[in-house]
């Protein structure tokens, strides 16, 4: 299942400038590894060996995986998938 | 009541603003000074303002509104923190880089005094309304100094961008004022598609802060 994914502005050089890129997969775990394959770089920026890094937050519709399923999160069709990543400025 | 205003920059001025014009008193930290390259989104201050400290120049304007101010000429630091957050009813941080925003972080859950968090780079910003005594935290959400991410200063940021956080940020500040229960909402705004999410964060079981791991503000946990 192909499900869209929007990228951050700070991850966009890995995705060609594209704030939206498409991902196959039914958790977000794959999802991830199908977006590496894609753009690779991105599973580095995304997670660490204990899973989502600390300063990222990844959602499926309005919800973080954190407090789902973390990786093993299922996406069904129709869900967007978002990254949002800590930043400090203004 | 009586709201601290950390760092009077892109997204302070209008946060600032929007909490005078609420009748809300202000107390303003910065020890910075107004440059030319921060006009564009800087609203408190005008040409007649570069080179001259950002407390001065927005306390100035602010009163001009008819706001009670405060000014401490001052970073948040950690030997500074339980005195500028005394007294106060709210906290609102809009710092540039990641060690001031973690020491608010844990400042303001240690003090039980509720916190808005916020940041713009670029086309995209972040709001987080935190409760006294966190449960979530701005740590249950970030959990640590990042070891590397943009700032407007490495990535710059689209003017409006902080008017519409420092809005943001007021409005969740008022809503803990009239004792809403705000804490835990999460706004991001990514101005490229006009998108507007708003959820509502949980508590994270084995934060430092909320489980009283980190009960004092330490200086060197907020190096970056």
């Amino acid at each position: 299942m192909e499900t869209t994914v929007r990228i951050p502005a700070p991850l966009r050089t890995l995705t060609g400038g594209k704030d939206e890129v498409i991902a196959a997969g039914a958790t977000v775990g794959e999802l991830i590894e199908d977006l590496d394959k894609k753009h690779p770089g991105l599973k580095d920026r995304l997670l660490d060996d204990k899973g989502v890094r600390r300063f990222v937050n990844i959602y499926v519709g309005e919800e973080d995986v954190r407090f789902l399923d973390g990786l093993k999160t299922e996406v069904r069709a129709g869900d967007k998938v978002s990254i949002v990543p800590a930043i400090a400025g203004g | 009541m009586k709201a601290l205003v950390v760092g009077v920059g892109g997204i302070g001025c209008p946060c600032a603003i929007a909490l005078a014009r609420a009748g809300v008193s202000l107390r303003l930290c910065d020890d910075d000074v107004v440059d030319a390259s921060n006009l564009h989104r800087q609203i408190l201050f005008d040409e007649s303002s570069v080179g001259k400290p950002k407390l001065d120049e927005g306390a100035r304007a602010l009163r001009a509104m008819g706001a009670e101010v405060e000014t401490f000429a001052t970073r948040f630091l950690p030997h500074r923190a339980r005195e500028l957050i005394d007294g106060c009813d709210v906290v609102v941080e809009g710092a540039d880089n990641f060690p001031t925003k973690f020491l608010v972080a844990d400042a303001c859950t240690l003090a039980k005094v509720p916190v808005v968090h916020a940041a713009a780079v670029r086309m995209h910003g972040t709001v987080l309304a935190v409760a006294r005594g966190g449960k979530p935290c701005y740590r249950c959400v970030f959990e640590d100094l990042p070891g590397e991410a943009p700032t407007c200063e490495t990535a710059g940021v689209l003017g409006p961008m902080v008017g519409v956080i420092g809005a943001l940020q007021a409005d969740l500040a008022l809503a803990f004022l009239a004792g809403a229960d705000a804490g835990g909402t999460f706004v991001s705004y990514d101005a490229s598609r006009d998108s507007l999410r708003r959820t509502r964060m949980h508590g994270r079981g084995d934060c430092a802060l909320c489980t009283g791991r980190i009960d004092d503000l330490d200086e060197r946990r907020y190096i970056g």
